[in-house]
């Protein structure tokens, strides 16, 4: 079983290409949740942290050139690996983090945790392709208003029937869906190949559903790309998937990776991180400190905090 | 003699009779070349390879509805969910089909279909990964629902789910998983327990705490706290939900005269409330208190910091026993 993720075109790894330095705004979110993610690894560690989590760690950049395209009355899905996907949308890190450690302020009073948070046109779940057929139903209720559904799933679940369902009422009734795939490659330890016939592209042209593959892996570049397409889905009232050929630079949970060094490599080679801290060393530098200086804050303060009122006995 | 932990003990098990008949295939999510989230498939495809241990894709109801067909045709599927909250998508597969087939068919038509489920909690997991799903299940006609509750049990049990005509669902304590325990892996099946039958695994004679996966342990040690209380309590693994041993239960209950079911699942509409009203049909006369339900509360799952509050411990069980002696 071979690992087949599909190489960007738009930029190589090595930054070969010019890639275009990202806005200050857009590197201060991508760092916010970069270092957000590996405080969460981190707190796991030093016990602070209980059940689990899914890091978004080399996919960062996806929300982050997504969330100037969505406005306010838009609904987000999320799924598991869903921490960017909120951060991106909503700048309340601290609630998010109360809400995965169940401290005062938390997003959902710390019922919800990692996986379940609903807030503000937010909204995650832990199953795998549960959430599509219901963001059908909210951009359904959104016709016509110009506000639109965007729901974040991955290539795995695109194993789930559920997902056919929602995609053939979503066409059938055109309502404005935003299908965003973070194609991965991999689906906890399964590999595409080994667990997708054919390819999301063909999948959506079944039914009639406009396809969009994003290979760049640069925040400006995509909104430029994606911008007139979404201005459709609002405009036309039609659904869209947007497929990202991305990598997941982290395990899928926590210590669980599976994949070969090669592989784990790759996935590293095409992570932003490294390649903008080399091309852009000046703010780079500093945004990184003042982003994981903030982190800092935020986990030292959050920990100190009392149990959320939910909790206490 | 070997010592297993429980995972080891259903692996072993699942080796045994993959080695036994060659139609004995194992299907899931991440079974084979990671070996299962809890490593319970370790090592089964690299030694039966990838027609026999088959990672499939994220698709429960497709396992289970392809296993059907497999069913159909001879072989002896042994499908693993993931984590029991995702059964869900299964269900309608298990329910409308793998439970009615059979019977719909009068028994000609056999569906040897196992479907193993990791349940409950107490593993710092989140919802969807910690629930105890059996009542859906039992409610289900059609269906053999099962728990093993330790490394011995899990050893045999699972072989004869395997042999067994019927479809079976059968749930592992994930919390045992670790756990360790003789195993006598030589003693000739026709030894070993039929798997439809509860045991008593500590007699008493005051009280009868009857239980099943992870409870059993919670039970035995509240037990032997219980003891030092000077009451004398027996503890029965049921081992099987559907069908269910109720001639063994009812005899303990008649004798101690004091019953409460322990389970994880929600009490309201949980399992311990058919055995409490078989109980007070078959021993109304003998009971000398009604029988009590010790289980989770009526809410999802609660985030792992939580779960201590929600699942049933040592506590809750003991304070069960005392109002069953206040009555
Ligand atoms: C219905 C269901 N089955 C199984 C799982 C367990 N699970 C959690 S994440 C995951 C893999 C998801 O893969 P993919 O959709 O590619 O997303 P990625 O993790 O790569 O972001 C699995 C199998 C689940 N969450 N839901
Ligand atoms: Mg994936």
């Amino acid at each position: 079983m071979t690992v087949t993720v599909p190489a960007p075109t738009g930029t190589t790894p090595s930054g070969a290409r010019r890639t275009p330095p990202p806005e200050p705004e857009d590197l201060e979110l991508l760092l916010l949740i970069r270092h957000f993610e590996l405080t969460l690894l981190r707190l796991f560690e030093a016990g602070e942290l209980s059940g689990t989590t899914h890091t978004c760690l080399g996919q960062e950049y996806i929300p982050v050139a997504l969330s100037r395209l969505l406005g306010d009355d838009d609904f987000v899905l999320s799924n598991h690996r869903g921490h960017g996907h909120f951060l991106a949308r909503h700048a309340e890190p601290y609630g998010l983090l109360a809400e995965i450690m169940g401290r005062e302020g938390a997003l959902c009073a710390g019922v919800g945790g990692s996986q379940h948070v609903y807030h503000r046109h937010f909204l995650s779940t832990g199953v795998q392709g549960e959430s599509l057929p219901v963001a059908t139903g909210v951009a359904l209720a959104l016709k016509g208003t110009g506000a639109l559904a965007c729901a974040y799933i991955g290539d795995g679940t695109w194993g789930e029937g559920a997902v056919y369902e929602a995609l053939n009422m979503a066409q059938l009734w055109r309502v404005p869906l935003l299908v965003v795939v973070e194609h991965n490659g991999i689906a906890q330890s399964t590999p595409t190949a080994a667990q997708m016939s054919g390819r999301v592209a063909a999948r959506a042209a079944a039914f009639d559903v406009l396809h969009h593959r994003v290979t760049s892996l640069e925040v400006g570049e995509i909104r430029t790309e994606l911008a007139p397409l979404v201005a459709m889905v609002r405009q036309d009232s039609r659904p869209l998937v947007v497929e990202f050929a991305t990598h997941r630079a982290g395990p899928h949970s926590k210590g669980d990776d599976t994949r070969s060094p090669e592989e784990i490599a790759l996935a590293a080679a095409h992570d932003w991180y490294d390649r903008y801290a080399r091309l852009f060393p000046e703010p780079f530098a500093r945004i990184d400190r003042e982003r994981r200086e903030l982190v800092e804050r935020i986990a030292a303060e959050v920990t100190a905090r009392p149990p959320s009122a939910w909790e206490r006995p | 003699m070997t010592t297993l932990t429980l995972a080891k003990a259903l692996n072993e098990g699942m080796r045994k009779a993959m080695e036994d008949d060659p139609k004995v295939l194992v299907m899931g999510e991440d079974v084979g070349k990671l070996g299962g989230v809890f490593r319970v498939t370790d090592g089964l495809q690299k030694d039966f390879g990838e027609q026999r241990v088959i990672d499939t894709p994220l698709a429960e109801s497709g396992i289970i509805g392809t296993a059907i067909g497999l069913a159909l045709r001879g072989y002896r599927p042994v499908c693993e969910i993931q984590f029991d909250g995702f059964v869900f998508p299964a269900a309608d597969q298990i329910i409308t089909q793998l439970a009615k087939m059979p019977l719909r068919s009068l028994g000609k038509l056999k569906l040897p279909v196992v479907v193993r489920i990791p349940c409950g909690g107490g593993i710092g997991a989140v919802e969807h990964h910690s629930e105890s799903p059996e009542a859906y299940f039992t409610h289900t006609a059609g269906l053999r629902v099962v728990a093993c509750s330790n490394p011995a049990d899990g050893y045999t049990m699972i072989q004869q789910a395997i042999r067994c005509e019927d479809p079976v669902i059968f749930f592992e304590p994930k919390r045992r998983y670790w756990e360790k325990a003789d195993v006598d892996t030589s003693a000739p099946a026709d030894d070993w327990t039929p798997f439809d039958r509860a045991r008593v695994v500590r007699p008493g004679a005051d009280v009868t705490l009857l239980a099943y996966g992870p409870m059993v342990r919670t039970c035995l040690e509240a037990a032997a706290a219980a003891e030092e209380d000077g009451r004398s309590v027996e503890v029965v693994d049921l081992r099987s939900l559907n069908p269910l041993d109720i001639d063994l239960v009812a005899e303990s209950v008649a004798r101690t005269g004091r019953c409460a079911v322990v389970h994880e699942a929600p009490v309201f509409s949980g399992f311990g409330a058919e055995i409490a009203a078989r109980l007070t049909e078959r021993c109304f006369y003998n009971l000398e208190a009604p029988v009590l339900r010790v289980g989770g509360p009526s809410t999802p799952y609660p985030p792992s910091r939580l779960e201590d509050h929600y699942l049933p411990d040592l506590d809750r069980v003991l304070d069960a026993v005392d109002r069953l002696f206040a009555f």
